[in-house]
C-alpha cells in the first residue's frame, strides 16, 4: 500500500528548548500512502517531531518539506494534516456530530454536504448511531473513534497519531490496533503513529523509526527492527534479546567473527556496512533471539554452540522462557531461551544441562 | 468518633448566637418595611407595603438606584473585556512581566479600597479629568478586575490546551477558535464573575464616595441621607435590594460550580 | 513547558488574537497592559509621589520633602491613634476569630445538604447594604435601641447603657459583627481540607475527641485561622466609613483622619502620607499572613 513517492521530508531537523537539546540532526523521508512508526521511550523526542510536522513547534533548525515545498513557517491551520491527540482533545460542549464536522464547517463547507459527509465518516468508524451524543457520555475507545474521524473526515495528506491508545486497557488497545490498520488500508491516507509501546509498533507499521535521546536509531519495517538491530539500543528495546558482549574478530564474507567471554561467535552483518568496517579488537554485541536458539545437541556445523545449566523455567502462556546459566570468563552469563509451551509440561527441568544451539544467520552484531 | 451531647451543644449555641447577630441587622430594617413607624416606634398592629408603595414615589431614590445599575453594568462590561484579555495574555506564555501584570490587577483588591480610592481621586485632579459617572465606573472596574480575571484565568486555565491545537489543526482561523471553541467554554465563567460583579459594584461605597462628581448612586445617597434619618421607604429599597442580590448570587454560584462530567466505562 | 492556549502563542507564525492580524494582536496586548498601569499603576505610583508633596495654608508645593512624615511622628495625636487603630483592629480580628472558629467547626462537622445551605447563610448578611446594615446596629446599640429595651425589660439594667453609643467600643462591635463571616470562610475552608482519614487514625490510635481536636484539627486549621485574622485586620482598619458612621466625637480611629485630609482639613499630601502609612501596615500584615498560613499546610 506505500509507495515509493516520498510525501514528507525533515532535513536536518534540530529542536531544542532553550538550552536543551531535544532533537538532533533528524533526516526522515516519510513515503506516501505508509503507515510508519515512531517509536521510543518519554523523552526520545518522538512527540516533539510529532508536534513539528504539525506545525505546533517550529524548528530550531532544519526543514519540513511537503511535496518538495518547504513547509516549515507554515501555520498549523495551513497544513494539510490533522492529528488525533493523545487526550482526544474532543470538543466538550459539542456532539459527536459537531465534533465531526468542525474541520468542514471552518472551510465554509456548506450545511448539508457537512451531514452527509460526517454520516460517513462515522460510519466508517462504526459510531453512526452515536451522533448526537456527547463526548462525556462516550466510553474511551469510542472518543478515540470519534477523534479519528474527525481526522479523517478532511481528507488531509497525512495523519497525525500522538499515541492515542495509551489510555485504553490492553484487549481494546488490540482491537484498536487492528482497527486501525484496517482504516488505513482502506483509505489510502499516509498515517503517522507516535508509541512507546514496541508490540504495536510491529503489529501496526509498515516502518518503523525507533528513536532515543533525539536521534533516529534506525528506520525500517518491523522486521528488519527486530531481527537485525543496528545500534545497542535497538537491540535492548525489544524486549529480551540476548546481548553478548564481546571483541570482533575476522570477517569472512557475510559474517564475522566476535570473541565473546562465552566462547567465539559467528554473526551475519548483511547490511550493516559500519560492522564490516570496524577493526579488529573493537567492542560490540552478538545479538540473538531467545526464541532462535534451538535445543539439540545436533546441528548445522555453522551455527553458534554453548552448553549451559537451566537455572529457571517459567511458563508464560503461548511460550515457555528457559534462564540457563553459561560458564563465561568473568562467572556465569545468563541466556534466555524461550520456546513454545508444551501441555505436558515443559521438556527441561531446573538443574538440567543442556546445549544452546542457533544459526550465525539468527545471530547479529552491534557496536558497543 | 461521636461528639460529646455538651460539644454540640455548645457549637449550636455559639453558632445561633452568630446567627442572631448577623441576622438581627437585617431584620430590623426588613420587618419594619412591612410595618408602619410611628415617632420612633413600630405599629405592629397592621402589616401593609405602604412602604413599599412610597418608594415608586420617591424619585430621588429611583433616579439613585438607576445610576447605580449603569454603573454596575458599565464596570461588568469593561472588566469582562479587559479581564478577559488579560487571562489571556497571561496564560500564554511565561514571564516576569505577565507576573507583574497580575499583581498590578490583584492591587485594587488586596488594599484598603480608602488607598484605592484616594489614588483615583489625586490621579483625576492631577490630569484634569473631571469627577462623573465615569470616574465611578473606572473605579469600580479596577475594584472588580481583579475577580473577574482570576474566575476566567481559572477556567480558561482548566481548559486542555489541545483543545485550541485541535482547532487550528483541523484549519479554523484565530478567530474561529475564540468563537467557536473558548468563548463556549468560558462562557459560564465569564457570566457568573459578571454577576458577582455586579453585585459587588452595587454596593461599593468607600470607592465610590471619593471618586463621585456630582451624580448619586444609591451608596452615596444612603450615606447622605445617614445624617438626616432614614425614611420607611428605604427599608422596603434595602429588603427587595437583599432579595434580588441572593438571587443573583445564587445564578452566579450555578454557573461557577464546575461542571460534573458524566462518566461511562465502557 | 509549553505555553497555554491563549493570545500571544508563538506558533510557526500562525495568526493569533480574534481577527488573526498581527496589528490586532500588538492591539491588544497594549491594552492588556495599558490599561491596568494607568489606572492602577499610575495612580499608586502618584499617590506616593504625592505623599512628599506638601501644603502650605492653602498652596500647594510640588517639590519633594519629608514634612508629612515628619509631621506624623510630630504631632502627638497621629502615633497615639494610628497606635489605637492597630490595636482596635487587633482586637477586631480576635474577637471575629474567636465567634468565627466554633461556627466553622459546626460547619465543618455537618453533612449533607445543609452545611452548604447554612454557609449560604452566613453570607448572605454581606449582600445587605453596607450603610444601612452599620445604621441598623447603631440603632440596636443605642439608647433607645433594642440591646437596651431588652436588657431593661429583663431588668438587667435600669438605665440605658451608654457605653456603647458613639464611642471606640461601638466601632470595636460593629466592626466585628460586619467582618465574622469574613472569618468564616478561611477557616472553614481549611477545616473542610482535612482529610477525613487523619481524624479516624487518630481515633484508631486511641485519641480523645479532644486530643485529636487539640493535635489534629486545631495545627492542620491553623492557615485558615491566620488567613482569617489576616483577612479581617486588613478590612478593618481599612474600613473609614463605620467609625464614621458609629465612632461619635470619641471614636476616631486613623481611617478618619485620613478621610478628613481630604475633606474639612484639605491637605491632600498629608493624607496621602497617612494613606502611605496604613498601606505599609497591610503590607506588613499580608505578608506575616502569607508566611505564617503557608508554613504548615495539608499538602494537595
Amino acid at each position: 500500500m506505500a509507495t515509493d513517492r516520498i510525501l514528507l521530508e525533515l532535513r536536518a531537523v534540530s529542536k531544542s528548548f532553550g538550552q536543551t537539546p531535544v532533537l538532533e540532526a533528524i533526516d526522515l523521508a516519510v513515503r506516501d500512502g505508509e503507515f510508519i512508526t515512531i517509536l521510543g521511550p518519554s523523552g526520545s523526542g518522538k512527540t516533539t517531531i510529532l508536534r513539528m510536522i504539525g506545525g505546533f513547534t517550529e524548528p530550531t533548525r532544519g526543514v519540513i518539506l511537503l511535496d518538495g515545498r518547504d513547509i516549515t513557517a507554515v501555520p498549523i491551520n495551513k497544513r494539510p494534516f490533522n492529528t488525533v491527540f493523545q487526550d482526544y482533545a474532543l470538543f466538550p460542549h459539542m456532539n459527536v456530530a459537531d465534533n465531526v464536522g468542525y474541520g468542514l464547517k471552518v472551510r465554509g463547507v456548506a450545511g448539508a454536504e457537512v451531514r452527509s459527509r460526517v454520516g460517513q465518516a462515522l460510519e466508517l468508524v462504526q459510531l453512526g448511531q452515536l451522533a448526537q451524543r456527547y463526548p462525556a457520555q462516550l466510553s474511551g475507545g469510542q472518543r478515540q473513534r470519534v477523534a479519528l474521524a474527525r481526522a479523517i473526515i478532511c481528507q488531509p495528506r497525512l495523519i497525525l497519531l500522538d499515541e492515542p491508545l495509551a489510555a485504553l486497557d490492553v484487549e481494546l488497545r488490540r482491537q484498536m490496533q487492528s482497527f486501525l490498520k484496517d482504516i488505513q488500508r482502506e483509505i489510502k491516507t499516509t498515517f503517522l503513529f507516535v508509541t512507546h509501546d514496541q508490540e504495536e509498533a510491529i503489529a501496526m507499521a509498515d516502518r518503523i523509526c525507533v528513536m532515543n535521546f533525539g536521534r533516529i536509531q534506525q528506520l525500517g519495517s518491523p522486521h528488519e527492527v527486530y531481527y537485525r538491530p543496528r545500534t545497542e539500543f535497538v537491540a535492548r528495546f525489544f524486549g529480551d534479546n540476548n546481548l553478548i558482549e564481546g571483541r570482533l574478530a575476522a570477517t569472512e564474507g557475510r559474517y564475522r567473527r566476535i570473541e565473546t567471554a562465552l566462547g567465539p561467535l559467528v554473526c551475519a552483518i548483511e547490511g550493516q556496512p559500519d560492522v564490516a568496517d570496524a577493526p579488529a579488537g573493537r567492542r560490540a554485541f552478538a545479538v540473538f533471539r531467545p526464541e532462535a536458539i534451538a535445543l539439540q545437541a545436533a546441528c548445522d556445523s555453522d551455527a553458534n554452540r554453548i552448553l549451559g545449566t537451566v537455572a529457571a523455567v517459567s511458563f508464560g502462556g503461548a511460550s515457555t522462557v528457559a534462564a540457563v546459566d553459561v560458564p563465561s570468563d568473568g562467572g556465569v552469563h545468563q541466556v534466555r531461551v524461550k520456546m513454545p509451551s508444551q501441555v505436558d509440561g515443559a521438556r527441561i527441568g531446573v538443574g538440567d544441562r543442556i546445549t544452546l544451539n542457533w544459526r550465525a544467520d539468527a545471530c547479529r552484531l552491534v557496536l558497543a | 468518633m461521636k461528639r460529646s451531647k455538651l460539644a454540640t451543644a455548645a457549637l449550636v449555641f455559639i453558632t445561633g448566637l452568630v446567627f442572631v447577630l448577623l441576622y438581627g441587622p437585617i431584620f430590623v430594617p426588613i420587618v419594619s418595611s412591612f410595618f408602619t413607624v410611628k415617632q420612633g416606634q413600630i405599629d405592629w398592629s397592621a402589616a401593609n407595603f405602604d412602604a413599599y408603595v412610597q418608594l415608586t414615589n420617591n424619585e430621588g431614590i429611583l433616579e439613585a438606584v438607576k445610576n447605580t445599575m449603569i454603573v454596575g453594568f458599565s464596570a461588568v462590561i469593561c472588566s469582562l473585556v479587559l479581564g478577559t484579555l488579560i487571562a489571556f495574555y497571561y496564560d500564554s506564555g511565561r514571564s516576569k512581566a505577565r507576573s507583574f501584570l497580575q499583581f498590578i490587577v490583584f492591587l485594587p483588591f488586596l488594599m484598603p479600597p480608602i488607598i484605592t480610592g484616594l489614588s483615583l481621586l489625586i490621579f483625576f485632579r492631577e490630569i484634569d479629568f473631571a469627577r462623573s459617572m465615569v470616574t465611578i465606573v473606572i473605579g469600580h472596574t479596577v475594584f472588580v478586575l481583579a475577580l473577574v480575571y482570576r474566575t476566567i484565568l481559572v477556567r480558561l486555565q482548566s481548559l486542555s490546551r489541545s483543545l485550541a491545537e485541535a482547532s487550528y489543526d483541523l484549519g479554523a482561523s484565530g478567530w474561529q477558535t475564540f468563537r467557536y471553541i473558548l468563548l463556549p467554554n468560558l462562557s459560564s465563567a465569564m457570566i457568573g464573575a459578571a454577576v458577582l460583579a455586579f453585585a459587588l459594584s452595587f454596593d461599593e461605597t468607600m470607592i465610590t464616595i471619593l471618586v463621585t462628581g456630582t451624580q448619586n448612586t444609591l451608596p452615596i445617597r444612603l450615606w447622605a441621607m445617614m445624617r438626616l434619618g432614614f425614611t420607611p421607604d428605604i427599608n422596603a429599597l434595602v429588603a427587595i435590594i437583599l432579595g434580588l442580590t441572593t438571587v443573583l448570587c445564587l445564578v452566579a454560584a450555578r454557573h461557577l460550580m464546575p461542571k460534573e462530567p458524566v462518566q461511562r466505562e465502557a | 513547558m509549553p505555553p497555554g492556549v491563549g493570545l500571544g502563542r508563538r506558533v510557526a507564525g500562525l495568526p493569533v488574537g480574534p481577527a488573526g492580524t498581527d496589528a490586532l494582536r500588538r492591539l491588544t496586548i497594549a491594552a492588556a497592559y495599558g490599561l491596568p498601569m494607568v489606572f492602577i499603576l499610575a495612580p499608586l505610583a502618584g499617590f506616593l509621589v504625592y505623599s512628599f508633596f506638601w501644603v502650605d495654608h492653602t498652596e500647594m508645593h510640588y517639590d519633594i520633602s519629608l514634612l508629612n512624615y515628619e509631621r506624623f511622628f510630630a504631632e502627638e495625636t497621629f502615633p497615639r491613634v494610628f497606635r489605637q487603630t492597630c490595636v482596635l483592629c487587633l482586637e477586631v480580628s480576635f474577637l471575629t476569630i474567636l465567634f468565627a472558629y466554633p461556627v466553622a467547626y459546626f460547619l465543618a462537622g455537618l453533612t449533607g445538604r445543609k452545611k452548604y445551605i447554612l454557609v449560604m447563610m452566613l453570607l448572605v448578611p454581606l449582600l445587605m447594604s453596607y450603610i444601612i446594615k452599620i445604621y441598623a446596629i447603631r440603632s440596636i446599640l443605642g439608647g433607645n435601641g433594642f440591646l437596651n429595651r431588652a436588657l431593661l425589660a429583663a431588668g438587667l439594667i435600669d438605665e440605658p447603657l451608654t457605653i456603647f453609643v458613639f464611642n471606640l467600643n461601638t466601632v470595636l462591635l460593629t466592626l466585628t459583627v460586619l467582618l465574622i463571616p469574613f472569618a468564616v470562610l478561611p477557616i472553614f475552608l481549611s477545616l473542610e481540607r482535612i482529610p477525613r482519614n487523619l481524624l479516624e487514625a487518630s481515633g484508631d490510635l486511641g485519641a480523645s475527641n479532644w486530643q485529636t481536636f487539640a493535635r489534629v484539627i486545631l495545627p492542620l486549621s491553623l492557615p485558615g485561622v491566620i488567613a482569617a485574622s489576616t483577612f479581617v485586620f486588613v478590612l478593618a482598619i481599612g474600613d473609614f466609613l463605620t467609625p464614621q458612621m458609629v465612632g461619635g466625637q470619641s471614636g476616631f480611629t486613623f481611617g478618619r483622619i485620613i478621610y478628613s485630609q481630604f475633606g474639612a482639613a484639605f491637605n491632600w499630601p498629608f493624607g496621602a502620607a497617612l494613606s502611605v502609612i496604613l498601606a505599609i501596615v497591610v503590607i506588613v500584615a499580608i505578608a506575616i499572613g502569607a508566611r505564617f498560613g503557608s508554613k504548615r499546610g495539608i499538602a494537595p
